[in-house]
């Protein structure tokens, strides 16, 4: 077989997901390609954990209902096999050990190489005592030869890739905006811990210095976006993230970045709401809201990666255009993308960043910098605190040319316009991503969707004849001469979405006019599987 | 002589503390030698944050009760900035009151200075968290039911490293303490009576001028903890002076990374993530 599902279950607490990982790891590095994702509850011991890794010989970038071999730590069974993992463990010198014990008897099923499993231990324990390492390697190899023993007729007959990958990463989407910002030269990451986006948090604090880079955990999503906002205005490339509810309660410090024209990216990873709702699940279902959310109407920038690749470009670009256009850019991220493990095309390793609409060095002077000059694409040149002959007020109040506050009705007309404008300069340049096109150019059928789904969708494609998919990873100002083009043809549209309303049907009717009858929701907070989306595609 | 102030005529009452604040301000920069280039003030909103449009320097007027952060952050961006908060009751000890004591703890290296008049003035008079019990304002008809914040006795109980009080009535005072706040390195809090004549009838600047005394006319010893809690709990007269000094790292300079730039100079133009990228091999 050219593909299975691997997976391991056991509680909270039990090392569900490092053991995943390293199977992952595993596969990923004999050259297989993978997709590895994780549930768990909202607690710390007790409950129910999965982590489950496909492994494929040709690209994935899904999860499958279908489990091959599952590793069950409650009942010690493996591929429903007994399996005596405790006693094992405990041969191996350390009772902890019992996942490990697993992950070597699964390499034994799976054919995988054990060394591979090894090197990957010695590098997840590397900075235990040796002695940890020693009983991992252990415990790996007896379950490795418990499984040849006893089970040499249960292997899983699964093809070997060709050779090793040369150019590819594992990484989750997580791992990859938090990466991206830093190639975009984002230099101070700011936040408050909130699923799903903690895992940015923790990366970024473990690396900030190698990374040359201040990470920050403030008092509150307000204080973390207020600082952001402060140092994005001092001329530091800044970052937040959180989800639904940490980006209500920033929604006021949205505007101010908005109305003060100050560069930020703020990524919002979603789950399912309203309030706390379920926390460690995903959903899609703040579209709209990031569209939206504002006291008044001020450009910004929306972008939904699919994938970990997209998510670093994207991230690395949302630096260069909140800086470009002065103004917020969000980044819509959920569960599945950011804390889903793929395997993805390595970027490169170099970054030459250059700064954008600052203002040029002047001499002192006693007069205030025009901050708000009116310009024909809406953006005005920026000094930096501390620049001699800038000196100007950045100013939430609405505010003259010069940045002083006023109410005047021409003045406060101009500015509005000259803010809007920014919308349309960036419709009309090169910035903008058209949404991507998968399967036939002239399908009869086109699957209309955004953000995490892509990877279940792209996968349902091989087997859903005349039907296309069009995925959109720019949200807003939304890129309709560019989605109309592509549905020219006139093909029937379907939006598959993870929100009960199909928010992005609707905003595809609000910009266009084009109103999308099918629609495929999910709004469980589980991810979409391929096989769902083909029967629900067949269904239609 | 360094212009200091714009050509925009301020809004204040007559008689409005702020333009005593203003004029202490101003000195104190004169006094400081900081260009308007050098100096960075966050504005948080009220009576107070109008001073926005009239102080000649780099200003960012920030949201209600948001002061504080992004002086943290402007201060982490451009290390070599003087940083200053004109802030008033309401947005400091109340709605910024979580930021308020993350300042304190954190030590982020700017000089707040809280223009105290105990009430919302800019909202027409309603009581705000310094407003002595009692007092009857239009949110509260019947007279207060809290009891008032205080904010030195806050400020030293959360590790505030520069705390002190001034009075808008003694411009010499308040310039003395404003220097000398921000030559602090770390976080400085001066707490500012405020006399407000629209609204706070009660307290006119002859009420103060009867109730302040000056601590370093009394042998206060700065450096003592104990001491300055004992005078930040006194209500029957109110001390002016510096409540409490001491040297502790300032929040920037935890970071090797600032020692020999500032952020907004970190170079982004040539990165190179090579080693990043190496450990998802």
């Amino acid at each position: 077989m050219a593909f299975l599902n691997w997976k391991i279950a056991g509680a909270a607490g039990e090392g569900i997901k490092i053991s995943g990982l390293m199977l992952q790891k595993t596969a990923f590095r004999s050259g297989f390609f993978t997709y590895g994702s994780t549930e768990y509850p909202s607690l710390i011991r007790g409950g129910h954990n999965t982590f489950e890794v496909i492994i494929s010989t040709k690209p994935v970038q899904s999860a499958r209902t279908r489990v091959d071999l599952l590793v069950d730590l409650k009942t010690s069974t493996i591929a429903s096999l007994p399996f005596p993992l405790s006693d094992l463990a405990k041969e191996s010198g350390n009772l902890l050990t019992k996942n490990t014990v697993a992950l070597g008897g699964s390499c034994a099923l799976l054919a995988l190489d054990l060394t591979i499993l090894k090197q990957v231990i010695t590098e997840t324990f590397g900075s235990k005592d040796q002695s940890i390492i020693d009983q991992n390697h252990q415990a790996a190899q007896l379950g490795f030869d418990y499984a040849l023993k006893n089970y040499p007729d249960k292997k899983l007959k699964l093809d070997t890739p060709k050779k090793p990958h040369q150019d590819k990463i594992m990484i989750c989407g997580n791992e990859a905006l938090a990466l991206g910002a830093v190639a975009g030269g984002m230099k101070f990451y700011c936040a408050y811990p909130m699923t799903p986006s903690t895992p940015i948090l923790h990366y970024l604090a473990a690396n900030a210095q190698k990374l040359n880079l201040v990470v920050n955990h403030a008092e509150d999503e307000i204080g973390v976006i207020n600082m952001a906002i402060g140092a994005g205005f001092a001329g530091v490339r800044s970052m937040v993230a959180t989800s639904g509810g940490g980006f209500s309660l920033m929604v006021e410090g949205l505007g101010l970045a908005g109305g003060t024209e100050t560069p930020l990216v703020i990524i919002l990873g979603m789950r399912p709401g309203p309030a706390s709702g379920m926390p460690t699940w995903s959903g899609q279902g703040d579209l709209l809201f990031a569209i939206n959310a504002a006291q008044d109407e001020f450009p910004r920038i929306v972008l939904a990666p699919g994938d970990p690749e997209e998510a670093f470009d994207l991230a690395a670009k949302a630096q260069n255009l909140a800086e470009k256009y002065q103004l917020p850019v969000i980044i819509l991220s959920d569960k599945n993308m950011g804390e889903g493990y793929y395997t993805s095309q390595r970027p490169p390793d170099k970054y030459k960043n250059r700064r954008y609409s600052l203002a040029p060095e002047a001499a002192e002077s006693d007069q205030p910098f025009p901050r708000y000059l009116v310009t024909d694409t809406g953006i005005s040149p920026r000094p930096l605190p501390g620049q001699p002959g800038g000196v100007h007020l950045a100013n939430s109040y609405e505010h003259d040319e010069l940045g002083y506050a006023t109410e005047i009705s021409a003045e406060r007309v101009k500015q509005m316009n000259k803010r809007l404008k920014k919308l349309e300069t960036i419709l009309g340049g090169g910035d903008l991503i058209a949404p991507q096109l998968f399967g036939p150019k002239s399908a009869k059928t086109t699957l209309v969707s955004w953000g995490s789904n892509k990877g279940a969708i792209v996968d349902a494609l091989p087997q859903l004849p005349d039907i296309n998919y069009l995925h959109f990873s720019w949200m807003w100002p939304f890129p309709e001469k560019q989605f109309k083009a592509l549905i020219s043809h006139n093909p029937r549209l379907v939006t598959i979405e993870g929100n009960a309303t199909a928010q992005l049907a609707k905003l595809i009717a609000q910009q266009t006019g084009i109103i999308i009858k099918d629609k495929i929701l999910k709004y469980d907070g589980r991810r979409f599987y391929p096989e769902e989306i083909i029967e629900a595609v067949k269904k239609l | 002589m360094t212009k200091r102030v714009t050509t925009i005529s301020p809004t204040w009452c007559p008689g409005c503390g702020n333009f005593a604040i203003l004029g202490a301000i101003k000195a104190a920069l004169d006094q400081l030698g900081i260009k308007p280039h050098q100096a960075a003030f966050v504005y948080d909103v009220g009576c107070s944050g109008n001073m926005a449009d009239f102080v000649f320097a780099y200003g960012f007027h920030a949201l209600h009760g948001r002061g504080l952060p992004p002086a943290a952050g402007i201060k982490l961006a451009n290390h070599r900035l003087k940083v200053f908060v004109i802030i008033g009751d309401g947005g400091a000890y109340g709605e910024g009151a979580g930021h308020f004591l993350q300042l304190c703890r954190s030590n982020h290296d700017v000089t707040v200075l809280a223009h105290d008049n105990f009430l919302y003035s800019l909202t027409t008079g309603q009581k705000s968290p310094t407003t002595p019990k009692g007092q009857a304002t239009p949110s509260t008809p019947n007279g207060t039911i809290d009891e008032p914040f205080n904010p030195l006795a806050t400020a030293l109980t959360n590790s505030a490293a520069f705390v002190a009080r001034g009075f808008a009535g003694d411009i010499p005072h308040l310039t003395k303490l404003l220097v000398a706040a921000a030559k602090h390195p770390g976080f400085s809090l001066i707490d500012v009576l405020q006399p407000c004549p629209t609204y706070n009838k009660s307290r006119p600047y002859a009420w103060y001028r009867e109730h302040v005394e000056y601590l370093d006319k009394l042998g206060h010893d700065p450096t003592s903890l104990e001491a300055a809690w004992k005078a930040s709990l006194k209500t029957d007269k109110l001390p002016l002076g510096i409540f409490y000094q001491v040297a502790r790292t300032p929040w920037h300079e935890n970071f090797a990374l600032l020692k020999n730039t500032t952020l907004k100079d970190s170079p982004i133009d040539n990165l190179d993530i090579t080693a990043a990228l190496d450990e998802f091999k």
